[in-house]
């Protein structure tokens, strides 16, 4: 959580991770930030993120992703 | 030809009221209550604003929003979008630069818009939309203006610090669209799938092409352009036949790799625009839909949308060089150099490279109470000693290649496109310059990974710098790489040696 924490804080230092439960839904996190964000997070964790993947519920929080990431890491 | 906005909008009521124009975002609405509409918010804003003047409107993205810009026309004024996602300040400078009068706003944003009103008068959408209509005054106020009467008014980067306030006349707009129909041939069974947020320049195509040829416009959720899956479902559910998107909003769905999973089945014609795209993403959407005919355009909001079109012929491979192409029709490009030492202008030998200027009747009117700014850009064409004729200089580079089209070379200064949006990046500085504690800094950009760079001189840590600028600074204004150096570097005349920082940037 730690390491997710801090790609997301360095990408929006002005968002506050810990508690947002809606980063998407409230477009709080744009378009471009996700692209920027999948690329990172695909390298960091050695995980492919596919379209599929790419719903609001994967990425409206911080522990969402994680889970999301935990998931990708046991597929592979 | 119409000659002003409300043409369209009572001849397409009268020939379609039943049929929806616009949808999406959870509401529809009829070429008949668009004009209902808009009769509505033209007599309460008749009743309390003279002709001409400017009307700001912060009304969101919705199916409404475009009956607000309207009904401001149809009362002989001109609207200036809003954005209320623009941080605070960014708004305090466009409303000081606009001083509107009237102000249109939602429900979902009155607050912001009442922080920012102070003596402005605030009507709410959702009731002005709904009010009383006075035929008459309407049709007084659509007679008392004429076609080069001032329609919107844009705001785009300024490199002095302050944004700048395009404006533009009804002819200018209809200019524009007859040239761009010309190309893709809208009739009524078209449906528009509109990414543009409607305070964007952009945004005029998907709002207005419906009332000059009897397509629709469906709205895309902002959320969606993340989601590539979503999208594409939203895309076939509606039909969508037609994008006009920037080129940076089409790279999204490729980047993620939206096609893996699905694809677009109705899609005829996708015109793209605002930055040069990236080959490698035109060419998967290229290859997933064959049949497609994509449109590359070109032109700055100052000659209303884009000037010059190319229909692109072949799959683009790594190597390919997309032109610009050729003007569309009511345009007229020329390539000119500038000789600093007697400040002379000359036309450029046939396929040697010059500024991009262009002429014609779709020329922006200028910049709103910036004669200075205006003068500079808009000027009597200096190959024309014989009567006025103005042209608009782009500050793009661009050469007449051996096929006959236009090709674009970049910038003659420091603006840059970025995530779509033009940027000046001594905008940027200006702006990191009012934080406390910042002695020197200088902004680049590195082209190849779209990320903005600032360095500087100076007390606060780069998280600080980065938070103040996401408070006061819209999104693509924001540095992605803040570094602090103890002192910048200089050239022996005292200023910052750019190509130094360059070369800080990874290759």
């Amino acid at each position: 959580m730690e390491e997710l924490l801090e790609i997301l804080s360095d990408l929006r230092p002005d968002v506050d991770f810990e508690n947002e439960t809606k980063l998407v839904t409230d477009g709080i996190l744009d378009s471009f930030d996700i692209i920027s964000l999948v690329s990172t997070l695909n390298d960091e964790f050695d995980i492919t993120i596919r379209p599929a993947n790419l719903v609001p519920d994967n990425f409206n929080s911080a522990e969402a992703m994680l889970e999301l990431i935990e998931k990708l890491q046991d597929e592979e | 030809m119409a000659s002003q906005v409300f043409d369209w909008i009572r001849n397409s009521a009268a020939l379609r009221g039943d049929r929806t124009v616009y949808s999406g975002m959870g509401d529809s609405i009829s070429f008949g209550d668009l004009e209902r509409f808009s009769a509505s918010v033209a007599t309460w804003v008749a009743k309390h604003s003279d002709i001409e003047r400017p009307v700001a409107v912060m009304t969101g993205r919705n199916v409404f929003t475009p009956a607000c810009y309207m009904g401001v026309a149809r009362a002989g004024c001109f609207y200036a979008p809003m954005d209320a996602e623009m941080p605070h300040a960014r708004l305090v400078q466009i409303m000081g630069v606009t001083e509107p009068s009237l102000m249109i706003a939602d429900m979902e944003h009155l607050e912001i818009a009442k922080a920012l009103a102070g003596d402005c008068e605030i009507a709410i959408m959702e009731e002005v939309i709904n009010g009383p209509i006075d035929e008459d005054l309407v049709a007084a106020r659509e007679a008392s203006v004429t076609e080069s009467s001032p329609l919107y008014m844009i705001f785009t980067s300024g490199s002095t610090g302050v944004p700048k306030g395009v404006l533009t006349s009804h002819r200018s707009l209809i200019g524009y669209l007859d040239g761009l129909n010309e190309v893709i041939h809208l009739d009524e069974n078209d449906i528009i799938g509109n990414q543009a947020p409607l305070d964007y320049i952009a945004a005029i195509r998907d709002m207005y092409l419906p009332l000059m040829t009897g397509a629709r416009t469906v709205m895309i959720s902002k959320t969606e352009f993340a989601m590539p899956d979503a999208l594409f479902r939203t895309l076939n559910e509606n039909k969508i036949t037609i994008l006009c998107w920037s080129a940076a909003g089409l790279e999204i769905p490729a980047k993620l790799g939206g096609f893996e999973e699905g694809k677009p089945e109705y899609i005829r014609t996708i015109v793209f625009s605002g930055s040069v795209i990236s080959n490698k993403y035109l060419r998967i959407w290229q290859e997933n839909l064959p049949d497609v005919t994509f449109i590359n355009q070109y032109g700055p909001t100052e000659a209303t949308a884009s000037c010059t079109y190319y229909v692109i012929k072949d799959v683009v491979n790594d190597d390919t060089v997309l032109p610009i192409g050729r003007a569309y029709k009511h345009y007229q490009i020329l390539l000119l150099a500038h000789d600093e030492d007697n400040d002379t202008w000359s036309a450029v030998p046939d396929g040697e490279m010059g500024e991009i200027c262009v002429k014609g009747p779709c020329l922006a009117i200028g910049y709103y109470r910036s004669k200075e700014q205006t003068d500079k850009v808009f000027m009597q064409n200096p190959l024309n000693k014989d009567y006025p004729e103005l042209i608009y200089l782009t500050g793009d580079l661009g050469h007449i290649g051996e096929d006959g089209e236009l090709y674009f070379h970049g910038r003659k200064d420091r603006q840059i496109k970025h995530m779509g949006h033009r940027v000046e990046l001594a905008e940027i500085e200006a702006y990191a310059l009012t934080i406390e504690g910042i002695t020197e800094c200088a902004s680049l950009y590195d082209k190849k990974r779209e990320h903005i760079y600032l360095f500087y001189a100076g007390e606060p840590a780069p998280k600080e710098i980065t938070i103040s600028f996401r408070a006061d600074m819209p999104a693509f204004m924001v540095p992605r790489k803040i570094v602090q150096l103890d002192d910048m570097p200089h050239l022996p005349n005292g200023k910052i040696a750019m190509r130094e920082l360059a070369d800080r940037i990874p290759k």
